[in-house]
């Protein structure tokens, strides 16, 4: 057997036989995609609860809160107008009320017979402007007062708009679009997190020094972890697609780009997972510092929320992460099927990954100095 | 005299600003004997082992191991030399039988079902081929460690403190292994903090402190030359045997603990022979007769002026 094919069969039977990196590579992602699944496709009710307080007495405020509930996004919860809105807000911890103030009615009434009246009749809307349920509110709220100023005006509207979904990805559904950022994280996870700790428990056991007296050169080494990476993730990332599809009605393929990016990302970050390793003494050292790269980078490189909800900067420092490029990648390819945008992506994995692997190919000494 | 398999000279490892680790030291180890290196903590031991094994670089000097100049050409001899590391610890969840395997093909040796067998039998493991590394004992972790060293069938093996930390009875338990690949033929370099271990095992000793050898040869021969004396002991000689005793020249005198003995010093362990025959040809009156020999401890208290224990000076 050779150095390569000896040294994948052992380490991937210690990998195997260890409880927690087995969770992590193959139960963890298929309970991820479970959990996900659950929450956004087990078909609750997405609608926002609107608190609102209707003090108006004429019918425009009850034509309001028909409306409102007409656009299908809110669940209107009526406050009683004997209480004080601020105080209600507080004691129920609210994020977003509503309150139809007491003449609006006859407000719009007389706006309506005497062109010469000036201001316009408001409703207030009390909120947390950090929550994106106020803002929802806001628009939706917008739209429907302009609704009502047509109908009062007599005029009807001509210019609107019309949602269609992009054809190719007509017969996906959220999670389709969810699973490339699931196997990204895995990949991502699972080569870094275990290789640097890896490097770590095998210089503070002295392991690379015996390593150092056998024959085994230092990138057979490298090579044959991320040889494994690759089979183990592979393996596991079919398992938690095919539990995706069986339990989600899942239409994404995995397709063989997919794989050679799942590849490429192994390749990736187990060569990052090394070069960290170089830095680190011990075992502890080497789960901390894992945290503090791979925890970040799962959150802003796209995994769980599209890069386009976050502040420029922080897209900034995402267009910085090859993990990034991983998910791009894989959404191209199993969901959106251009492989040429795919292969884009893979270009950038890979050449991170390579540059990875030289750096630790150099700073990485089994020897004492 | 036995063919050189070390050969070591002025060797200095220096780490900066100014430790100097290993202070100019110079040796030889014959082939088939075991060389013991005996020190404190810190003394350089490891340092020297490992710069011999190829794992450090010296800053000076010279070494050549089974004839290989180690700084250039290490590579050639490395299927040669065995190694086990400080506080070696195997691969938690490979079986003995999978880590011997998986170690042998990593030098590129074919290696049999039996032979794996015969390597685990050589080290007392066979009950625990199956079991998980990690469900080892201390002393057969480092006994799997030796098994996993002579995989390669090497000539010369490097033990860094094999014994350190195990039980009274493991490390008798390795020591008489030590001794069986001794009798194999293979040269074994060793280190030890442990001066009964030293003294038990070794052809040759050198003691390492701060970085120097400050003794070397044999154990019998350092005791003679830095030991103050072996002692015969009359017991139940009494006045009586003390008088008899300068009759015949021979210097004695009254045992402090026990004022029923008498005790004869002998300087030097070459007048043993003839002291002892003077002794049995006179009527000396005893019980029994026995010679305390002062050990390799007395000559280290005697050289560093400070006891150890586990590989600790005590004042």
């Amino acid at each position: 057997m050779s150095h390569l094919t000896s040294d994948i069969v052992n380490f991937g039977k210690q990998y195997l036989r260890s409880k927690i990196g087995l969770f992590f590579a193959v139960i963890f992602p298929v309970l991820l995609i479970l959990v996900f699944g659950a929450i956004f496709m087990g078909g609750g009710d997405s609608k926002i609860n609107l608190h609102v307080q209707n003090l108006d007495q004429g019918p425009m405020g009850d034509m309001l809160i028909e409306n409102l509930t007409k656009t299908n996004a809110f669940t209107v919860i009526n406050v009683s107008a004997n209480e004080n809105i601020t105080e209600y807000i507080k004691n129920n911890s609210l994020t977003v009320a509503m309150v139809i103030p007491e003449n609006f009615t006859s407000d719009i009434m007389m706006r309506q017979m005497n062109a010469s009246v000036p201001g316009l009749v408001n409703v207030t809307i009390y909120g947390d402007p950090s929550k994106t349920t106020y803002s929802s509110v806001l628009g939706a709220t917008g739209a429907v007062t302009n609704g009502m100023n047509f109908g009062l005006a007599g005029a009807r509207p001509i210019v609107g708009t019309e949602g269609k979904q992009i054809a190719s990805t007509q017969k996906f559904n959220y999670m389709d679009f969810y699973l490339p950022g699931i196997i990204g994280m895995t990949v991502m996870t699972n080569s870094l997190f275990a290789m640097t700790s890896v490097c770590a428990e095998y210089r503070q056991r002295s392991y690379f020094k015996l390593l150092a007296t056998t024959n085994i050169k230092k990138w057979e080494w490298l090579v044959s972890k991320f040889v494994f990476y690759t089979i183990l993730l592979s393996l596991a990332l079919v398992l938690t697609y095919l539990v995706g599809r069986a339990a989600f009605d899942m239409q994404s393929v995995l397709t063989p780009m997919a794989f050679v990016l799942i590849a490429a990302g192994a390749f990736t970050f187990t060569s990052m997972g090394m070069l960290l390793g170089v830095f680190i003494k011990d075992p502890e050292g080497a789960a901390a510092v894992a945290n503090a790269v791979g925890f970040p980078m799962m959150f802003l490189s796209g995994s769980f929320f599209p890069l386009e909800i976050m502040p420029s900067y922080l897209q900034a420092i995402a267009g910085a992460l090859p993990l990034t490029y991983l998910n791009n990648g894989l959404r191209d390819t199993m969901v959106y099927f251009n492989d040429g945008g795919a292969l884009m992506n893979l270009a950038v994995v890979f050449a991170c990954g390579m540059i990875f692997f030289i750096l630790a190919s150099r700073l990485m000494s089994w020897k004492e100095k | 005299m036995p063919e050189i398999v070390v050969e070591v000279e002025n060797l200095v490892k220096y780490y900066p600003p100014d430790v100097k680790a290993v202070d100019d030291i110079s040796f030889d180890i014959g082939s088939g004997t075991i060389f013991s290196m005996l020190g404190p903590n810190g003394a350089g031991k490891t340092t020297t082992v490992e710069i011999l094994e190829g794992l450090r670089n010296p800053t000076s000097g010279s070494a050549q191991v089974l004839g290989a100049d180690i700084f250039k050409d290490y590579s050639k001899i490395r299927k040669r030399v065995g190694t086990l590391p400080q506080n070696f610890e195997p691969f938690d969840l490979l079986k003995p039988w999978e880590a011997i395997s998986y170690w042998a093909s990593l030098y590129d040796i074919r290696i049999s079902k039996k032979e794996i067998d015969r390597l685990i039998e050589s080290v007392n493991l066979m009950d625990r081929k199956n079991l998980m590394s990690k469900k080892l004992s201390g002393g057969e972790k480092r006994k799997l460690g030796i098994a996993l060293s002579l995989v390669n069938n090497p000539e010369l093996l490097f033990l860094d403190e094999p014994t350190t930390g195990l039980d009274p009875k493991a490390r008798r338990d390795l020591w008489n292994l030590i001794d069986i690949i001794r009798d194999k033929g293979t040269t074994i370099f060793l280190t030890t903090h442990y001066l009964d271990e030293a003294e038990k095992l070794s052809n040759d000793v050198a003691i390492m402190h701060k970085g120097k050898i400050i003794a070397q040869g044999s154990p019998d021969s350092l005791v003679e030359k830095y030991g103050k004396s072996t002692i015969i002991v009359l017991e139940g000689a009494g006045k009586a045997g003390l008088a008899k005793l300068k009759e015949i020249g021979i210097s004695a005198s009254i045992d402090e603990i026990d004022d029923r003995n008498v005790l004869v010093e002998v300087k030097r362990h070459s007048e043993m022979k003839a002291t002892m025959a003077r002794i049995a040809n006179s009527d000396v009156p005893m019980n029994d007769i026995y010679t305390k020999r002062e050990s390799l401890e007395d000559v280290f208290l005697s050289l560093i002026g400070s006891k150890m224990e586990d590989g600790v000076l005590k004042e």
